[in-house]
């Protein structure tokens, strides 16, 4: 066998080669951060840059967590989590929107709130069990030899993504709801003309988006991590941020992204299990080092492609 | 000054506003409980002393004597269900055995400067003993000690050379002999003779730990080896889900750690079909299937023996006041480890040979006895050699059978 | 300031770029404008509402942990303030905090977003801690302590350069490269303390070999802190002085009111775009090299942790006015000593500062400008 072949070729039972190995990791690691640059899209095509995705994704893991262990359903969490995103988002959005704070400033401060919260009420669930999102393998399509394990063997959560990223980029580029959210991250002074409000549309988006973080930080904890712990996003919430401009605020591209950063965090775990000499503190630079490479490839696409008023008071 | 109309005025009226709070708020005394109730399943109370009050004799003298206020600085959260939450069930232990004595505790105080500012305001509000439980403390530690010679230090987690003051020692347990015990286990559970540890970065702490895994599963069985995966984080849920599936496609079937928060690995070893070898806590409700056994800290025993011999006035020139390390060998005090309870795998013949490694560490044979060869072949210990306490304190290389890459080291 | 308070007369509109129509900040002359006008008055108003509701909502939060309000915030107020350990302890946290916050002001007047101050403060640790290694005993201090300061620039420089690099060849969002770099400052300087630069006879344990006593910045007694916070203050009045009486400061202000109008009137923009961040890279620096000299001695991972996300918010506080930036970041600084206190006198836990820094920021930034920032 060349060596080459020897890195997808499957050995034993749970046991892929190499690259299959660092795709599945990729997948099921990828979609925490990929729920959350799905929700900083919708923000951002609204005009609104919201740092505290981090922040709304923290408290998705807490609120998702806690109701996971408190009614033994994780979708009652998803829930939960979604709705816990949303009311931080609203702070941001309304610092942001109505009292025209500054968009990054009031990120920052809205993570460092999350922080605060869930450590003042995330104690008593540090050893909760939890029936958590368990893999649920689709029938005929995860047995296609490579892409079923990759693709088809993971949580629920990860397939709703699966869905929910095509139906964004639907709803924003071929909705009128969507038109209208560009709009206000475009020309929301437009909006008005047609007696709209763009404040509206970009605290409805910021919030939408938070959800969205919200139901990351639930993937996070009830599907992935199966536990809480203080601070468990560890700056994956930072990383959508900039995996929304990497992808030029389109989901699709949104969705590669996420499981090319995956696939980044995963490398080094494959790496070390496989045997190979690393040097640790590269591959954890790694996942940023892409990102910067990637950014700099795709710089002359992109050139145009931000919401004009990105990060503009309205 | 330019008073600006934002930040200037603002913080002046912000000081106003705190100068009112103040003066409301000297009148009414703080009275809030200190006491917390563990959250995991630390050992209960154990026998720890008399109870009663812990006061010192009349005419004792020392650092820390007459101390009513002892401080507790964690450099994580005291509910990491971990390292750092064992060390916090050590001081409600001690809370216990002296409810006479305040305790001050400063959670999540990184290993920078920080910690002088904590303890600092903790000696400032009147203690004289501070427990500093991370081994990045030692250095700051040492500083302080120098600075309060009334205040007795004890830096947890490392030792230090050339030895200590009079008012500072260092203590750890030699955990590294139950997790050589848990790497029996381990290697009589495997099936494919290949066992996955997860870890955070290269210390000797932890690098102790992954060789003496090792070495305990290569004394049962010389073909397992164990591959160790550095996750660059000590509590990243979602790396340490990440890295447990890693390892268990790689082919581990069993999966022991050193990490500060514990839970999801043994968690996703468990729904993997994996076996597990815990660390810092009895963690067998999290695997009941797969649970091997683990290492367990029992602080409470000792601190409040050091607290004792402190308040006593026995502590400078004391047994404790020096490179104090508690392993089975200690018999003066209870030991602040302990094997966790073995799960329902765990077969008698396997107890049995635990067993006999346990009263062979008991009887003084260090499973750091010669020959240990590193990963490259070289020689580290010699045949029929022991490793010294300053050699195991900065050990920095992976013995034969670890497949891993550390920074290259003397 | 004890001077009687001389109102000028307002000509506002005199010699006023069209962009900004607030007088040019940072005068040193009249050091006091106070201009006591309904509203002034109703402004003042406002902010004071806005900080008692920050302070009552995080008083009710704490009562419903049964904690009494009233003493929590006395003993913040003895801990930070009327302490002199504690209020030395503000100033030795205040002086990184003000030169990562200048790090993101003076990008900032040229329209630049720079993040990266977290990590251009550890590359600048890391340099000076690089340094003080090589230096050993052969040179001790000022010599020393001048050598580290500038290889802590140099560094610092260079990490906000590469953003600027990134920005002006590769079209790359500097709010973002900067960001990632933070990330891969603090994994070189764990890359150097792990391996080539631990201490040989330090127990293998991560840090660098400790700095010796000489090479540390002096203290001022009567601070009970380090000079740290005179080289910040210092750094305060120069970037003042750059900002509002040098050409390079207006050339940045133009640049980063409008790019295009500076390109036509045949200012080098790449040029700028680059000093800018340089000099803010710099500053970071810097900060990373006084926390460094004054008060760690040590190259460890998660040294200054946060330092340069604090400054980046004390900047945005202070709308990158530089005299503001030093009582933002003293505001900063208190609230986070403040947080031993909250632990140890009120025992609540560590997040609890984390709310009370949030608030008390929501409380700063939801206050409207009239200037956009």
């Amino acid at each position: 066998m060349t060596p080459v072949l020897a890195l997808f070729t499957p050995k034993g039972q749970h046991n892929y080669g190499l690259i299959i190995s660092i795709l599945i990791g990729a997948v099921a690691g990828g979609t925490s951060i990929l729920w959350a640059a799905l929700g900083e899209t919708i923000s951002e095509r609204a005009g609104v840059i919201n740092v505290g995705t981090e922040g709304c994704m923290l408290v998705g893991c807490l609120a998702a967590f806690a109701t996971a262990v408190k009614t033994g359903n994780p979708w009652y969490g998803v829930v939960t989590g979604a709705a816990a995103g949303a009311a931080l988002a609203a702070v941001h959005a309304w610092m942001v929107v109505y009292r025209k704070a500054n968009q990054l400033a009031t990120g920052l401060v809205v993570f460092f709130l999350a922080i605060g919260i869930t450590d003042l009420y995330g104690t008593s669930y540090v050893s909760s069990e939890v029936h958590g999102f368990k893999n649920l393998a689709i029938p005929g399509l995860s047995k296609i030899p490579w892409i079923g394990p990759i693709l088809f063997n993971h949580d629920p959560l990860v397939y709703l993504a699966y869905v929910a990223t095509p139906a964004i980029w639907w709803f924003l580029f071929r909705s009128r709801w969507g038109l209208l959210i560009r709009t206000a991250g475009e020309k929301p002074e437009s909006l008005v003309a047609y007696g709209l409000s763009p404040a509206k549309i970009r605290t409805l988006s910021v919030i939408a988006g938070g959800a969205l973080a919200g139901v990351g930080g639930a993937q996070l904890s009830t599907a992935v991590a199966l536990s809480w712990a203080e601070n468990m996003t560890v700056g994956r919430g930072f990383i959508a941020v900039a995996l929304v401009i990497f992808a030029a605020w389109e989901p699709m591209k949104v969705m590669a992204g996420a499981f090319l950063f995956g696939a980044a965090i995963t490398l080094g775990s494959q790496l070390q299990v496989h045997g190979y000499k690393v040097n640790q503190f590269l591959l954890d630079a790694l996942p940023y080092l892409v990102t910067i490479i990637v950014l700099v490839a795709l710089a002359r696409k992109r050139k145009n492609a931000a919401p004009e008023a990105l990060g503009m008071s309205l | 000054m330019y008073l600006s109309r934002t930040a200037g005025k603002t913080t002046a009226l912000l000081a106003i506003l705190a100068l009112a709070a103040a003066a409301c708020g000297s009148s009414t005394a703080s009275t809030t409980n200190t006491t917390t109730p563990t959250t995991a399943g630390g050992p209960a109370t154990t026998a720890t002393g008399t109870g009663g009050a812990c006061i010192s004799p009349a005419g004792a003298t020392g650092p820390g004597v007459g101390a009513t206020t002892i401080g507790f600085i964690y450099v994580g959260s005291t509910s990491d269900f971990g390292y750092n939450q064992a060390a916090h069930a050590g001081s409600d232990q001690l809370k216990a055995a002296c409810p006479n004595i305040k305790i001050l505790e400063a959670a999540s105080i990184p290993e920078t400067s920080d910690m002088v500012t904590a303890a600092e305001q903790m000696i400032g509000q009147g203690a004289k003993i501070i427990f500093s439980t991370s081994y990045g403390y030692k250095d700051y530690a040492v500083t302080l000690a120098g600075k309060h010679p009334d205040v007795a230090f004890l830096q947890q987690g490392n030792l230090i050379t050339p030895p200590v003051g009079p008012n500072i020692n260092t203590y750890f347990g030699d955990v590294w002999q139950t997790v050589y015990l848990g790497g029996i286990a381990a290697a009589k559970a495997t099936k494919s003779n290949k066992l996955g540890f997860i870890a955070a970065f290269p210390i000797p702490q932890t690098l102790l730990n992954v060789d003496a895994f090792e070495l305990g599963a290569q004394s049962v069985n010389p073909a397992v080896t164990t591959t160790v995966d550095f996750t660059g984080a000590w509590c990243d849920p979602a790396k340490q889900a990440d890295a447990t599936n890693s390892l268990i496609g790689g082919g581990a079937d069993v999966i022991s750690q050193h990490q500060d928060c514990t839970s999801t690995i043994i968690k996703t070893a468990e729904s993997k079909g994996a076996y597990t070898v815990g660390y810092h806590y009895d963690a067998q409700s999290l695997a009941p299937q797969g649970w091997l056994t683990g290492s367990e800290w029992q602080w409470g025993p000792l601190y409040t023996s050091m607290v004792k011999s402190i308040l006593a006035g026995t502590f400078t020139g004391g047994k404790f006041n020096t490179n104090y390390t508690a392993g089975f060998t200690s018999t003066d005090v209870a030991s602040p480890l302990a094997l966790a309870p073995f799960g329902p795998s765990v077969t008698q013949a396997t107890k049995d040979l635990i067993t006999a490694a346990k009263a062979k560490i008991l009887s003084g044979t260090s499973p750091y006895t010669g020959p240990i060869t590193d990963q490259s072949g070289t020689v580290r210990i010699a045949a029929g050699q022991t490793a010294t306490a300053d050699q195991l304190s900065s050990l920095c290389y992976l013995v034969k059978g670890v497949v891993g890459t550390v920074p290259a080291c003397k | 300031m004890t001077a009687p308070v001389v109102t000028p007369p307002e000509t506002p509109t005199v010699a006023e770029p069209p962009a900004e129509p607030e007088n040019p900040y940072g005068r040193f002359g009249p050091l006091v404008k106070w201009r006591p006008t309904t509203k002034t008055a109703r402004s003042a108003g406002r902010i004071l509402l806005a900080y008692l509701a920050a302070l009552v909502i995080f008083g009710a939060f704490v009562a419903l942990r049964h904690i009494n309000p009233l003493s929590m915030y006395h003993s913040i107020w003895t801990s930070t303030i009327t302490n002199r350990y504690g209020f030395g302890q503000v100033l030795v946290r205040t002086s990184p905090f003000i030169l990562a916050a200048l790090a993101v002001s003076v990008p900032a007047r040229a329209g630049l977003i720079n993040i990266g101050g977290e990590g251009q403060l550890v590359v600048g640790a890391t340099a000076a801690g690089g340094v003080a290694l090589a230096l050993g005993t052969h040179v001790t201090g000022f010599p020393a302590l001048l050598l580290m300061a500038l290889a802590g620039m140099a560094a610092g420089a260079l990490w906000a350069g590469l953003a600027a690099v990134l920005k002006l060849a590769g079209n790359v969002s500097e709010a973002i490269s900067t960001l990632l770099l933070n990330y891969i400052g603090a994994d070189v300087l764990a890359y150097l303390v792990y391996g080539p630069w631990k201490d040989k006879s330090g127990n293998g344990q991560p840090a660098s070999k400790p700095l010796p006593k000489a090479d540390y910045l002096p203290t001022i007694g009567i601070l009970k802190a380090h000079a740290g916070i005179i080289i910040a203050l210092v750094a305060v009045i120069v970037v003042a002085w750059a900002m509002n009486r040098t050409k390079w400061g207006f050339a940045l202000k133009v640049v980063g009111g409008n790019p295009e109008a500076g390109r036509r009137s045949g200012l080098a923009v790449a040029g700028l775009t680059l000093s800018a961040m340089l000099v803010g890279g710099a500053l970071a620096g810097l900060g990373g090299m006084v926390q460094f000299s004054g008060l760690e001695g040590q190259l460890r991972p998660g040294l200054a942790a946060t330092y340069g996300y604090l400054g980046f918010l004390a900047s945005w506080l202070a709308r990158h006015r530089p005299y503001r930036v030093a009582l933002a970041a003293l505001l900063i600084g208190a609230i986070s000593v403040a947080g031993n206190s909250l632990e140890l006198s009120s025992h609540l836990p560590g997040g609890a500062v984390d709310v009370l820094m949030a608030l008390v920021l929501l409380a700063v930034l939801s206050q409207k400008q009239a200037v956009k920032a």
